[in-house]
């Protein structure tokens, strides 16, 4: 390393530091007794050292019916997503067809309509419809997501040759057994990111559940953890620790299939 | 979810359906077909609700019984009260920290990303990347903490640094702000430096040396074939930032509570408030709909500006 390139690497590791910091913290604390987490000065390692958090946590709390609840509606999102966005991003990148434009441009637009807008609307229907129970609507809304669609696009269009296409078609394979059976296959890369990263947005989400879900008994990962937080005597201690157990899929995941990810999100995004 | 972040990047470049091969299919409708789950989910859980919204913004709802049809009274309403006033300016001024901190910073990190020869790359752009994957009410939890008056990590560090700490990070009005802005900052760069990092490495490496052939220093370098070469990142991140930063609602909701003095309610929270907690369903949503012609008419607006769509350099 040259001498000049040190203020980069003190840059970075600044940086690094300052990006890692209050979650190393998080984590030292999930192992600290109550009084600890706040002693000062903080200590990086817990000392006395207790897994007394965790043990409550899953013991006294339902944190494995919100872990539960939390996984498996963001699986189930996940999975159909990423099935309608291929299927729309196939028919964008590869099929010419009356319309097309438009139909591209409408869906392009969603992407400016805030969230805020039709959070009030969407309760109101789906709660007076009896559509209201989360298996539904903490799923079905956003299963299509438009920058799903776009990534799709993007890939398909740079990465699945019509050679193969036309290929298949005079094989005589039905257009949507071309799509199962060749496109599907030669997308993995970007399904697995598009996968990620709706996994993420589900199983993080807020606002929605926070809304929608009244019952205890079906509450996800956030809002549970958001009842310890808001509490009368703030548990910081059990959140501490079912935050760290929160976060593990996600980390998980991410870590599985970061290099996918980072650039299946730049998809499009770099020629604009 | 979509909702209150700077979500799936939303650019919305307004660009025409892309050209190249394409063809007629035998079977004429098999791309509606294709098309078809999206647009039913899209009329059913997007355009009906703005709709909806449209037309219980002109009417008085406590969310049970037939909603009263009262015309623009509620706009009216919206155009003097005094805490929309407040959630409109504090959204702008998280609009302008994403815009002016975030964005900016995003690209400084990529750029030293950037470096030729720089090692562990990997590692560095993970770790600014791994706040994303934290969710929000962990995110909440641990600002918290960091913020405490007392025993918090940030005046610690100032009690190390400068034997002065006693900032109330999250009760003093000024200071609220800016630990959201603080917040933000942490959550959101390493998101949009994956962004910038990946326009970088698509900048064709001649115009670099024709840049160092011509004697281009540093900084002229940068102006005259980065930022150019950018454009079509830059635009795609500014409005993702700008439609996500315009919607805050878990950074103030957990951490402040739109608090205090209402320095840090935002426009979401308004709505969720009225909404939610005051069982006014049509102010909200006409605070809605005003939410909703400035995001989606300003982020028109950026597009034209930036030429996203005629960018291609």
């Amino acid at each position: 390393m040259t001498r000049a390139r040190l203020p980069l690497y003190a840059f970075l590791v600044l940086l690094f530091v300052g990006f890692l910091a209050p979650l190393v913290w998080a984590l030292s604390g999930s192992f600290k007794p109550r009084g600890d987490i706040f002693g000062y000065p903080p200590k990086l390692l817990p000392d006395p050292f207790t897994l007394d958090n965790y043990r409550t946590l899953l013991t006294e709390q339902p944190f494995a019916r919100w872990f539960l609840m939390s996984t498996v509606v963001a699986a189930v999102a996940t999975v159909v997503s990423v099935f309608v966005c291929a299927l729309a991003g196939y028919a964008f990148a590869k099929f010419r067809f009356a319309g097309k434009r438009l139909l591209f441009n409408v869906m392009f637009s969603s992407l400016s309509i805030p969230f805020a807008v039709i959070l009030v609307p969407l309760f109101v229907i789906l709660v007076k419809t009896g559509l209201g129970s989360p298996w539904f609507a903490l799923i079905v809304p956003w299963v299509a997501p438009a920058f799903g669609i776009f990534m799709m696009q993007q890939y398909i269009v740079q990465s699945i040759p019509d050679s193969v296409l036309e290929a298949a078609r005079i094989d005589g394979a039905s257009e949507f057994g071309i799509f199962r059976t060749i496109v599907l296959p030669l997308l993995r890369p970007a399904l697995g990111a598009l996968g990620v990263w709706q996994f993420l947005q589900s199983y993080n989400s807020f606002l929605w559940p926070l809304v929608l879900v009244s019952d205890s008994s079906q509450y996800t990962l956030p809002l549970g953890l958001q009842t310890l937080f808001v509490s009368e005597q703030r548990q910081y201690d059990l959140v501490l620790a079912g935050a760290v157990l929160a976060v593990l899929p996600a980390v998980a995941l991410f870590v599985l299939l970061r290099k996918q990810l980072l650039e299946g999100l730049s998809t499009g995004a770099v020629k604009g | 979810m979509t909702t209150t972040v700077a979500g799936p990047p939303g650019a919305a470049p307004a660009r025409s359906a892309p050209k190249g091969e394409e063809r007629r299919p035998r079977r004429p409708w098999a791309p509606y077909l294709f098309v078809s789950p999206f647009y039913l989910l899209y009329v059913l859980f997007m355009l009906v609700p703005v709709g909806v919204s449209l037309w219980l913004s002109l009417t008085e709802w406590v969310g049970l019984g037939p909603p009263h049809w009262v015309g623009l009274r509620n706009y009216r309403l919206l155009a003097t009260d005094i805490s929309f006033h407040r959630a409109l300016g504090n959204t702008a001024v998280f609009v302008l920290v994403a815009l002016c901190l975030v964005v900016p910073l995003a690209l400084l990190i990529a750029q030293a990303l950037n470096t030729r020869g720089l090692r562990v790359r990997d590692l560095w752009r993970t770790a600014y990347f791994v706040p994303i994957v934290v969710s929000p009410i962990l995110v909440a939890l641990i600002f918290g903490l960091v913020f405490d008056r007392q025993f918090g990590l940030a005046n610690a560090l100032l009690r190390a640094l400068f034997g002065t700490g006693g900032a109330d990070w999250l009760g003093d009005p000024d200071l609220a702000r800016v630990s959201i802005a603080l917040v933000m900052l942490w959550r959101w760069t390493g998101y949009l430096t994956v962004f910038f990092l990946a326009g970088l490495q698509n900048v064709p490496r001649e115009l670099y040396e024709a840049a160092a052939l011509d004697g281009a220093g540093r900084l002229r370098t940068f102006t005259t074939v980065t930022l150019p070469a950018l454009k079509p990142v830059t635009a795609f991140v500014v409005v993702t930032s700008f439609i996500g930063a315009a919607q805050i609602f878990e950074e103030p909701y957990l951490l402040t509570g739109g608090g205090p003095a209402e320095s840090t309610l935002s426009v979401t929270m308004f709505i969720y408030r009225a909404a939610f907690q005051r069982q006014q369903f049509g102010y909200a949503a006409a605070a809605a709909v005003v939410l909703f012609v400035l995001v989606f008419g300003l982020s028109r607006l950026f597009n034209r500006l930036l030429g996203i769509g005629r960018a291609t350099s």
